[in-house]
């Protein structure tokens, strides 16, 4: 397909509406072609931009009760005129489907199973970091300055590499929340682009596959050792990432992986 | 309990760009929902915000129609607005400084049929099909709707070109 065709499917790819082969189509043209990287590097900052700063407006609380007290005359209203033939109550059912999604969010629709929502929880890790000022906690490239301040807060104590000299400078650490419990989030760069490595104790969660995931632009991998479970997400192309993996296992098998908690 | 309320109220208060027409937007939107709750054919919670969100969507245009209004916008046209200069590219850093108020008056700026999908999108996270449902068009043209959307946006937060 020629680069015209395939760039006109970036907001479809970006947006996770392409079939997978189309999406793998999509990425092969990727890794070749400089514009449409830097496209798709500028797709991802307004992204970025627009769901950490762009305005949502809460409804106020004067509007709620307008809107209560609208609902509850228009029904008094429907009652009477429907006496004489009872319907099944289906605003009920209604707002209770509703408020379903109420609770949920934008980024949640999607759970189908114990994995997707870590995965998902672990994405949206990764994108939260992206805002301004969130990446980071503590801000250092000294391994020897972030594993102790991960001491303080957590109840493990996450390995912590520093690969500069590979090209994966470590920027820092910050604390970050999956399942409900607080887990440790370092950060990694990589030119323009950073990598989120996320890691708790293992049986913290399911053991589940360890197969890629591609979601709303961003490649999550996922591996275990017989003490830590690890995450890593980004933008990074899907070799460079598991390049990336790659180092963080062999630091882990060199450096024995501490004994671990179970 | 009236859920969804935040997210019909984002949605109006971005179609009608202030508080006072996003309120009577939304108090209308809800009394319609309630009187034609038996049209609601769908299945699950999805469908149903997707359905409450098009009773705000066509409650706020039809507004805008009844008041005449252009102010809400220069008046859309699919060939006026496909934007497909190729020009430079923003830089990505200076993007992600972009602030609230920047984002707010950069969204503002768009056409009502630009800024419904940019919104449906990235702060509802709705799909292509469901976005469709609520506009009334095709999911082919809720995503050049939503290129073009963020390209002008790229365009209008690029500092350089600042008051432009």
């Amino acid at each position: 397909m020629s680069h015209e065709n395939l760039r006109a499917q970036l907001d479809a790819y970006l947006d996770g509406e392409l079939a997978s082969v189309e999406a793998g189509d999509f990425e092969a043209h990727l890794a070749g072609c400089a514009e449409c990287t830097r496209d798709r590097d500028d797709r991802l900052a307004l992204r970025t931009a627009i769901r950490a700063a762009a305005p949502v407006f809460p409804a106020s609380d004067a509007l709620r009760e307008r809107v209560r007290q609208g609902l509850r005359a228009r029904e008094a209203e429907s009652a009477g005129a429907r006496r004489a033939m009872p319907r099944p109550w289906s605003w009920l059912a209604l707002a209770a489907s509703l408020a379903l999604v109420a609770l949920g969010g934008w980024g949640l629709g999607l759970r189908s199973g114990a994995t997707e929502s870590v995965s998902d929880e672990v994405l949206r890790s990764h994108i939260r970091s992206l805002m301004p000022g969130h990446l980071t906690d503590v801000l250092s490239s000294d391994q020897h300055t972030v594993k102790p301040w991960f001491n303080g807060v957590l109840d493990y104590s996450p390995p912590v590499y520093d690969f500069a000299g590979r090209g994966y400078p470590l920027v820092g650490g910050r604390l970050d929340y999956v399942g409900g419990r607080p887990v440790a989030a370092l950060v990694y760069g990589r030119r323009r682009h950073l990598i989120s490595l996320l890691v708790w104790p293992a049986g913290r969660t399911a053991a589940a596959p360890s197969t890629p995931r591609f979601s709303q632009g961003y490649h999550l991998l996922r591996w275990a050792t017989p003490a830590y479970t690890y995450w890593a997400v980004s933008d990074l192309g899907i070799a460079e990432l598991k390049d990336f993996t790659q180092l963080v296992r062999q630091a882990d098998s060199t450096a024995g992986a501490g004994p671990g908690r179970y | 309990m009236l859920p969804h309320l935040n997210a019909a109220y984002t949605l109006a208060r971005y179609l009608t760009r202030n508080d006072h027409d996003a309120e009577d937007v939304v108090q209308d939107a809800f009394l319609r929902a309630f009187t034609y709750r038996d049209t609601f054919r769908g299945e699950g919670a999805e469908s149903a915000r997707a359905w409450l969100l098009t009773i705000v969507r066509n409650t706020a245009f039809s507004w805008r129609r009844r008041e005449g209004r252009s102010a809400l916008a220069t008046e859309f046209d699919e060939t006026q607005h496909s934007d497909s200069v190729a020009g430079e590219h923003p830089e990505a850093a200076l993007l992600r400084g972009a602030t609230r108020e920047r984002l707010q008056r950069a969204i503002d700026q768009l056409p009502p049929e630009f800024r419904e999908v940019i919104v449906l999108r990235e702060l509802e996270g709705m799909s292509y099909r469901e976005i469709g449902d609520v506009v009334g068009v095709p999911a082919g043209t809720v995503m050049s709707r939503l290129s073009r959307a963020r390209e002008r946006l790229q365009r209008v937060l690029r500092p350089e070109v600042g008051g432009d």
